[in-house]
């Protein structure tokens, strides 16, 4: 057949849709200024105030060089990421499992939604009594409040990604041969949930990296012990040093997952 | 070659009608629809806004129930889709996280087709709607005309022996639209399928079809059915092209 596609219009060339890797310089130039500003004021605050309330970013800096040079740093980081990445992983899952087949099966959502919506507003925080009955003041124990906030960011957004699958596509499935809730779910409702998956994916990560703290409040060694036991002897700038760790291992989760994310839904 | 030639299958629409309940009281969206289509005919479904011909549509498709009266393919209900047919939507509906590929093939991943085999019909079906080049595209970077295509492409490739269409070129500008008109002639007359297309286009109506169904409203029922009995291609600017024009065109 004889087709003259250039009386179309297309849009083909759309590589500019994914930000390259060099950044936009003006941007940075301005975070930087930013940062730089924040740091100043910081700096000049602390003239006035005792150490014990807030030390000068040159102290906070020589501290995290300390911590960092004498390992105690890399043990903490290390003890936490045993809860923090099974706990994720756990709690990712079964948020994802879960929001797909309740988005997806309007029975089971009925039959669950009395017992989703007592548990929901359940903070992880005040589940530790549990956390310690049912795991002990261990990793598992941690990792346990750790699953929970991850639980239920994933299973809200895949929930919602689920109940926003367009019927049509779903129609067209069927005329295509794809039969039952299975296959249905497995080649039309996870991929065209996916972008809203992959969102709550990514925002339980940052989600449970702030919840390393928490859980580690009933004695589990890690980053967020140490950020209490520092904060007990009130000393704020080995606080600091460990709430930086925090932020920096945030952003590289964070980065890592974007650029996956990226990768997968290169559609979009 | 992979298109399989065996023609295309026959519909009977016996005496459909459907109610839509609502608090004003029931609404009439058809009431008595009964025509027959033979095995390899061109079948224009057309009509004014509101006359019911998505409704019905989705009927044939078996999107929805009648809520009287039966569609028949090749002699049995049809009760949902199935792979006897393939659907082609106004709006396109692709699997925008496949490729033009993709897509095509996705009808195949269920089938026992060896992948050989498989590759070889979408790489043909692909060539047939005139997408060579565009096999790793996603449908975002596709224009409306290029997604109809694939739409097209994807429908065939489970090989069905009815298609169904609703408005399938409604969204596409007019030069994009004749053109693809034209393209559909030629998969049809090559293929010999069944084609059930739904339009309110009185023009696209009688330049594709060997019979157009004429639907008014209120309830949507059968004004007449018209047999347009000009040679193909057909030319807007015949003078017998523009009779039919007028006279199916008088009826709505």
């Amino acid at each position: 057949m004889a087709t003259d596609l250039q009386g179309e219009r297309s849009q083909t060339s759309e590589a500019s849709d994914l930000p390259a890797l060099g950044v936009d310089i003006r941007r940075a130039a301005l975070g930087l200024c930013g940062l730089a500003g924040f740091i100043g004021l910081w700096w000049v605050a602390s003239l006035f105030q005792p150490e014990f309330v807030l030390p000068s970013p040159v102290t906070v800096a020589t501290t995290f060089v300390a911590e960092a040079a004498s390992g105690e740093m890399l043990t903490a980081l290390w003890q936490s990421s045993l809860h923090w990445i099974p706990g994720t992983i756990i709690g990712t899952l079964l948020g994802i499992i879960a929001g797909i087949a309740l988005g997806w099966s309007q029975l089971l959502d009925d039959i669950t939604s009395p017992v989703v919506r007592t548990l929901r507003p359940v903070p992880p925080l005040a589940l530790i009594g549990f956390a310690i009955a049912w795991f002990g003041i261990n990793n598992a124990g941690a990792a346990f409040i750790i699953a929970i906030g991850a639980f239920w960011i994933n299973f809200y957004a895949s929930y919602g990604g689920v109940e926003g699958v367009s019927d049509d596509l779903l129609d067209v499935a069927r005329s295509l041969g794809v039969k039952g809730d299975l296959e249905l779910v497995r080649s039309v409702v996870i991929p065209a949930a996916s972008p809203e998956i992959m969102t709550g994916i990514r925002t339980g990560i940052g989600r449970c990296w702030m919840l390393v703290v928490a859980s580690e409040i009933f004695g589990v060694p890690g980053i967020g012990r140490r950020i209490l036991r520092a904060s007990n002897n009130l000393q704020v700038d080995v606080v600091i040093s460990y709430i930086l760790v925090l932020s920096l291992m945030f952003l590289l989760v964070d980065s890592a997952f974007r650029a996956a994310q990226r990768r997968v839904l290169v559609w979009r | 070659m992979a298109i399989d030639h065996s023609g295309g299958s026959t519909v009977r629409i016996e005496n459909v009608s459907k109610q839509y309940d609502s608090k004003q009281g029931t609404v009439q969206a058809l009431g008595g629809i009964e025509f027959s289509v033979e095995r390899g005919e061109f079948v224009c479904i057309v009509g004014p806004s509101g006359c019911g011909k998505t409704t019905l549509f989705r009927i044939l498709a078996g999107l929805e129930p009648p809520t009287d009266g039966e569609v028949l393919l090749n002699g049995s209900t049809v009760t949902e889709p199935n792979a006897d047919m393939g659907i082609v939507f106004q709006e396109y509906h692709l699997f925008p996280w496949q490729t033009v590929q993709e897509n095509v093939a996705f009808g195949l991943e269920k089938a026992d087709t060896p992948a050989d085999e498989k590759r070889q019909r979408v790489q043909h079906l692909v060539d047939l709607v005139g997408l060579e080049g565009f096999e790793d595209s996603y449908p975002k970077a596709l224009s409306g005309g290029m997604k109809q295509r694939v739409a097209l492409a994807r429908a065939l490739a489970i090989d069905p022996s009815l298609l169904l269409m609703d408005e399938p070129f409604g969204a596409v500008d007019a030069q994009t639209r004749e053109m693809l008109q034209d393209e559909l002639i030629e998969i049809w007359q090559e293929t010999g399928k069944t084609v059930l297309f739904v339009t309110h286009d009185v023009e696209e109506a009688v330049k594709l079809a060997d019979r157009v169904v004429v639907m008014g409203k209120n309830p949507g029922s059968i004004r007449e059915i018209v047999e347009i009995d000009v040679d193909r291609p057909r030319s807007r600017s015949d003078s017998e092209f523009g009779s039919y024009y007028e006279r199916v065109r008088s009826l709505i």
